[in-house]
């Protein structure tokens, strides 16, 4: 199954995936739910720290996949843990996949039916959306990485104008005082941001379909340190237009930010239902990349063709997408799979690479003795 | 099919055959002489109209009827006819092709394209004489693309004068043109153009593959070989290019693409093509970069506009109408009153009234034209306002729509562009701005699976490469385009100079 | 190739036929503009039923509602916005304002629904203003929480009290005036006077609905069909009701203390010849900083603003001389120490409120310290001594020099 080098991606295009695959549905969020967490304005300063962390670990992840040039998660893992280990371990990574796709179509519904299209059944808008995606993901790895490089420039640049345009109501007060109560609520703040940034454990597949797997690394500092100053933008322009105090209190605080203003004597004076559909867009990316990674992962698993499973994960995505009842649920799936990507991603992946180094190590002492 | 008969020393029974295969054809003229005063019977035989009477008459005949001539034939044959055909090539037909024939299909298929057969008294075969009449009109404007500043140059009908319109602008040693036969019953010539030194063998490999792959009767038009040769025939986009403009043909092969031009058409093909290639224009490159870059990015925004104004509209009437400002949501409710119809119905009345009202302009004669545009757009835009079927908004979304499409350079893009916005408005009535956005990414994923020839149409767009882009949206200056797409795997990267 | 390319148009066909599917049975949120009421104004008064409220619950002999809040609701009237009316007969007004009584605010939403055929529709809402008696009694964010809370109402919708009738607000008697949109205008005009508070809209109020500290609102009175912005109201931080009223020198005052004025006027008399001097803000500028020994808590505010003589009635006054210039300063300064010293004295000593941001500048330079006092900090505010130093100076004095 290695992939012939036409099918390869340049390290651009990797760049391009993780920072796509980081910013998903939980952008909406991320005000909130580290508000809440630290109750400073300090928030920002946990969102450095978050992707640095975040940094490390990817970096330990792909120096894992380095190890395996030829091979993706799937496949290593059983090689480094056993057979039977290796495959429950891929087997849990994959159903993080599938949660995280279903998670991300579910909040994209949500805010979706919310703000933009009110009586529109779930079904209905959960379903075109499948379809697409599945459309898109049959073209393949690469026709995957062609369509986010395509999508990122669009919404990076006008996310970033309509948040600027928001510096109407920006207040630098509502981001002062910095440190005011001590580093404490700022490690308390790191947990949420650092979830925030779960979607480098991508390159546990993609490293193989690198033209320049060794400059994996590379396309990781990349991918996270522009997904961190996207990041840092929206929370200090959230924070700064309502303050902490009026941060907790909104459900989706980054729509809320574009809600607030309005710029007159432009064709648009309102832009949060622009900026939500051209979100739409970067969640569509997450999704069909954790979408087509856990369709990968069986396929590789079984050692068979990957399409039959593409075509069998959408209803399972499907039904684990309609499953919450309401929306706490959705925040609660949210929260639940945050929590099992710190072990997936966070401890494994060192444990892992500790074990193939030691196992290369009495490789070679066995050799030379 | 019958037994091939091949001529035989009889001069009569040859003639007879001939007869018998094309003599009743009443184009076909059988004009039987004797040389000079001798007794040595001959016959021409060719088909009115396509052969060049001067010719026959100046050159073919009068040398022949000649006397001297005959005598000539006498003494150096001394009566075996049979074995003077050398001395006629050689000494007696000034004619600058003459090719030798042995059974009547053979002269058949040549006659039928305007050669004059020779058949002499004792001679097995026949003598087959060029002078077809090419019968060219004048080297016109392209009509299709139509320049401010550009040669004023295009195609005609008549493949020689093709090849020799791109050999006079290529001026290069490089340029091979490779010919080809299409069509199973009425033979077509058909030639692949490239440069030898830069177009990519693989894909000039690719090219004659699908076309040595073409089984049909009959090739009318290139347009016949651009729907065999394309990768995918279920897209709406149109993954080869075609041209009237030898200009655009020249830069094509030498960015390293391959051109196909088939006889009887002014319209060449280009292979590989992309989405923003289609954008392009070779004026681009005429005029200096900054307007040049303008322009460029005024027809971006003329794609997006012709596919996506309409279904905004409907979005923002339908839907979410807290997008638009106060104030023109104000006067929208104040235009509309009294529009009976939903958005997506005066959409589509409208859009389909002017779809027709082009068709119409396009058929009429062309004094008519300019009426029907009276018609379409005064009386019928005023008066559809007037009687309240539609919204004065409407109109002027309909109008930016159908102008920005016909902005685009490449008429069949913009043909499937006017197409999608059809369905692009039925995505916006179901899901409003979802719909519109879902679409767009249904499009822009059948675009990233699409490919031309092996290059992925959405190229250079992606994969990011600086080089590819001095190219794209923006016109990079000359002096700074030194490379040819990379996209392409040119054998040479670099443009000389 | 072939292969994928057969898969490829079975999907594509399955989608479009899904598409068709949805065709039929889709359109679940479509409704033309045209069909819809929208709103742009909304003014909530104390519960007072309209006499045709009146006769026509009598005639529907329904039970009696509870009635505590009256809301009047702005629409645009289409007929007097579309082309036709306007060129022919009397212009009608292009608004049309309907009242209802309820208990809450949905529920009254939702009874205009009995009475009008075209569904109410609000993202265009402006402007919410509450009437200073609804809000003595109410608390501010019970009367906003469907607001803040609906999808449709945006956060950039602004909040006015008002402390007569709020219905009255909405009206007008020119035709073809939007009173919303009229208030939005005047809104913009804090270039021109320092008489208008900083907009509060609904995103701002958030915030300060979440937190403890006090805050102003915008007041507008109405009379007469004619509006006009005219001091501010002050909502108590923990009870969230209305606690009093600041005049418009007040606010002038708490503009020069927060230092975000955009532009407006100093009167002053000259101190020499008593007599009338205008000085036109350009720029204004505060620093509020807060000092804090052991458990004493003291500020010190330095304005800071710089303007040009615009009216002088001054006789024989030569601006040319930098002495006359000095002394408009002193006088002007004078009138601004005046204003602000007036406005502390009546938060400190009447409203018992901090409405002017001392706090915050103390959470922002001492958090350990705002920690322990913001539980009660407008009891403590009220005893804390604050320290005013104002300079002004005068950077031009227009086209005309001396006068005689």
């Amino acid at each position: 199954m290695i992939p012939t080098r036409n099918d390869r991606i340049t390290t651009s295009q990797t760049a391009v995936i993780i920072i796509n695959f980081i910013l998903g549905a939980g952008i909406l969020t991320l005000p909130r739910i580290s508000v809440e967490k630290a109750k400073t304005p300090d928030v920002w300063i946990s969102v450095l720290i978050g992707g640095l962390l975040a940094m490390f670990t990817g970096i330990i992840i792909v120096k894992l996949s380095q190890r395996f040039p030829d091979k993706t998660f799937f496949e290593y893992s059983q090689e480094i843990a056993g057979e039977w280990v290796g495959r429950i371990l891929s087997l849990l990574i994959i159903c993080y996949f599938c949660l995280t796709s279903s998670l991300q179509v579910r909040s994209m519904a949500e805010v979706t039916t919310f703000y933009l299209l009110e009586k529109t059944p779930t079904w209905a808008i959960v379903m075109v959306f499948l379809w697409v995606a599945l459309y898109l993901v049959v073209g393949g790895i690469n026709c995957l990485a062609r369509m986010l490089e395509i999508i990122l420039p669009i919404t990076v640049l006008f996310f970033l104008v309509v948040s600027l345009m928001s510096i109407k109501i920006f207040e630098i007060d509502h981001l002062r005082p910095v440190l005011g109560l001590g580093w404490k609520p700022v490690f308390d703040g790191i947990k949420p941001t650092a979830l925030a940034y779960t979607g480098f454990e991508i390159m546990m597949i993609l490293v193989v379909y690198m033209r320049q797997p060794n400059k994996a690394v590379k396309a990781v500092v990349v991918g996270i340190s522009a997904s961190l100053i996207f990041y840092l933008i929206t929370v200090v322009m959230v924070i700064g237009a309502f303050s902490i105090d009026g941060v907790v209190t909104r459900t989706w605080p980054t729509i809320d930010l574009i809600r607030s203003f309005e710029i007159t004597g432009l064709l648009f004076e309102r832009f949060e239902s622009l900026l939500l559909v051209l979100w739409i867009m970067q969640i569509f990316s997450t999704f069909t990349l954790a979408y087509y990674s856990a369709a990968l992962g069986l396929a590789q698993l079984l050692k068979k063709n990957i399409e039959p499973f593409l075509f069998g994960l959408l209803p399972v995505i499907y039904i684990i997408t309609m499953t919450p009842k309401e929306i706490n649920g959705v925040f609660a799936l949210g929260d639940f799979v945050g929590n099992a990507s710190i072990f997936l991603f966070g401890i494994l992946p060192l444990l892992l690479l500790i074990i193939s180094r030691l196992k290369v190590g009495k490789h070679e002492a066995k050799s030379s003795s | 099919m019958e037994s091939i008969a091949p001529f035989t020393d009889d001069y009569l029974s040859n003639l007879n055959l001939i007869r018998q295969e094309i003599g009743q054809n009443a184009d076909v003229h059988i004009r039987e002489f004797s040389f000079g005063q001798t007794a040595i019977r001959a016959s021409i035989i060719f088909v009115d109209g396509l052969s060049d009477r001067d010719l026959i008459d100046n050159t073919i005949l009068k040398t022949l009827m000649n006397d001297s001539v005959a005598v000539m034939v006498q003494e150096n044959s001394s009566g075996d006819v049979s074995g003077s055909k050398e001395f006629f090539i050689n000494h007696v037909l000034s004619i600058h092709e003459i090719l030798e024939c042995r059974d009547v299909y053979d002269l058949r298929t040549k006659v039928l394209t305007g050669f004059t057969a020779l058949l002499i008294e004792g001679a097995a075969n026949a003598l087959l004489l060029n002078t077809v009449k090419v019968k060219t009109r004048n080297i016109d404007e392209p009509v299709s693309e139509s320049l401010v500043r550009g040669p004023r140059v295009g195609f005609t009908e008549t493949l020689s004068e093709n090849t020799a319109l791109l050999r006079r602008h290529g001026e290069n040693g490089d340029l091979l043109f490779l010919k080809f036969q299409v069509g199973e019953r009425a033979k077509k010539e058909l030639i692949i153009a490239y440069m030898k030194e830069i177009a990519n063998p693989a894909l000039v490999e690719e090219v004659k593959n699908r076309i040595t792959k073409i089984k049909i009767d009959h090739v009318p038009e290139s347009g016949y070989v651009e729907q065999f040769i394309e990768d995918n025939y279920l897209s709406p986009f149109p993954q080869v290019q075609s041209t009237e403009r030898p200009d655009r043909v020249i830069s094509a092969l030498l960015e390293g693409r391959v051109a196909i031009l088939l006889d009887g058409t002014p319209f060449a093909l280009i292979v590989p093509v992309t989405f923003s290639m289609l954008l392009q224009s070779p004026e681009d490159y005429y005029e200096r970069w900054i307007p040049s870059t303008f322009i460029r990015l005024l027809r971006f925004f003329t794609a997006f506009a012709s596919l996506l104004i309409p279904a905004l509209y409907i979005s923002f009437i339908s839907f979410h109408q807290g997008l638009i400002p106060t104030e023109l949501a104000i006067s929208i409710i104040g235009t509309r009153q009294g529009v009976p119809f939903p958005a997506l119905l005066e959409a589509l009345i409208m859009e389909v009234s002017i779809e027709i009202m082009r068709e119409a302009g396009l058929r009429l004669p062309k004094p008519i034209g300019p009426a029907i545009g009276i018609v379409g757009g005064l009386i019928i835009g005023q008066a559809a306002v007037q009687a309240g079927i539609v919204s004065p908004i409407m109109v002027i979304v309909v109008a930016v729509t159908a102008i920005s499409s016909f902005a685009i350079p490449s008429y069949n893009l913009g043909i499937s562009l006017r197409l999608i916005r059809f369905l692009v408005m039925f995505s916006a009535a179901m899901f409003g701005l979802y719909g519109v956005i879902l679409f767009f990414l249904l499009l822009t994923s059948h675009l990233v699976k699409l490919k031309s020839f092996g290059v992925p149409y959405v190229t250079p767009a992606v994969p990011y490469r600086l080089s590819d882009w001095k190219d794209f949206m923006v016109r990079m200056p000359l002096m700074m385009m030194k490379r040819r797409p990379k996209m392409l795997h040119t054998k040479e990267p670099t443009r000389k100079g | 190739m072939k292969q994928s390319h057969h898969r490829e148009r079975l999907l594509l066909l399955t989608s479009l036929s899904v598409f068709l599917l949805f065709l039929l049975t889709g359109c679940w949120s479509s409704q033309d503009i045209d069909k819809m009421g929208m709103g742009i104004g909304l003014a909530l008064d104390v519960g007072n039923k309209s006499n045709v409220e009146k006769k026509l619950e009598k005639q529907g002999k329904s039970p009696p509602h509870v009635d505590t809040i009256t809301m009047t609701y702005q629409f645009i009237n289409p007929k007097a916005t579309s082309k036709e009316s306007s060129s022919a007969g009397p212009q009608q007004k292009a608004y049309l304002n309907a009242s209802q009584t309820g208990e809450s605010i949905l529920p009254i939403i939702r009874e205009f629904s009995l009475s009008h055929d075209a569904p109410l529709f609000s993202p265009h809402l402006k402007i919410i203003v509450i009437s200073e008696a609804l809000l003595r009694t109410h608390r501010l964010e019970s009367l906003l929480d469907l607001f803040l809370r609906d999808n449709e109402i945006r956060p950039s919708c602004l909040v006015l009290v008002c402390n007569g009738n709020a219905r009255h607000v909405l009206e007008t008697k020119k035709p073809g005036e939007l009173p919303a949109l009229k208030l939005l205008g005047i809104v913009d005009n804090r270039s021109r006077t320092a008489k208008i508070l900083p907009p509060v809209s609904l995103a701002k109020l958030t915030a300060k609905l979440n937190s403890e500290s006090s805050f102003l609102l915008q007041n507008v009175a109405a009379s007469d069909k004619e509006v006009k912005f005219e001091g501010a109201a002050v909502i108590n931080g923990k009870t969230k009701k209305w606690a009093g009223f600041l005049n418009e020198m007040d606010l002038e005052g708490i503009t020069w203390i927060t230092g975000k004025g955009k532009g407006g006027l100093v009167r002053s008399l000259d101190k020499e010849t008593g007599q009338l001097i205008i000085y036109e803000i350009e720029t204004m500028e505060s620093k509020i900083t807060p000092h804090v020994d052991g458990n004493k808590i003291s500020f010190d505010v330095h304005i800071n603003s710089k303007g040009r003589l615009s009216e002088n009635w001054v006789l024989n006054a030569n601006p040319f001389e930098n002495e006359f210039l000095k002394r408009v300063e002193k006088a002007a300064e004078l009138e601004v120490r005046q204003l602000v010293k007036s406005v502390t004295a009546k938060m400190q000593k009447n409203l018992h409120a901090d409405v002017a941001g001392f706090g915050e500048r103390l959470r922002i330079e001492y958090p350990k310290t705002w920690e322990k006092v913001k539980k009660d900090w407008d009891q403590t505010f009220s005893t804390v001594p604050i320290t005013y130093f104002v300079k002004l100076t005068m950077t031009d004095f227009g086209a005309s020099g001396p006068s005689k």
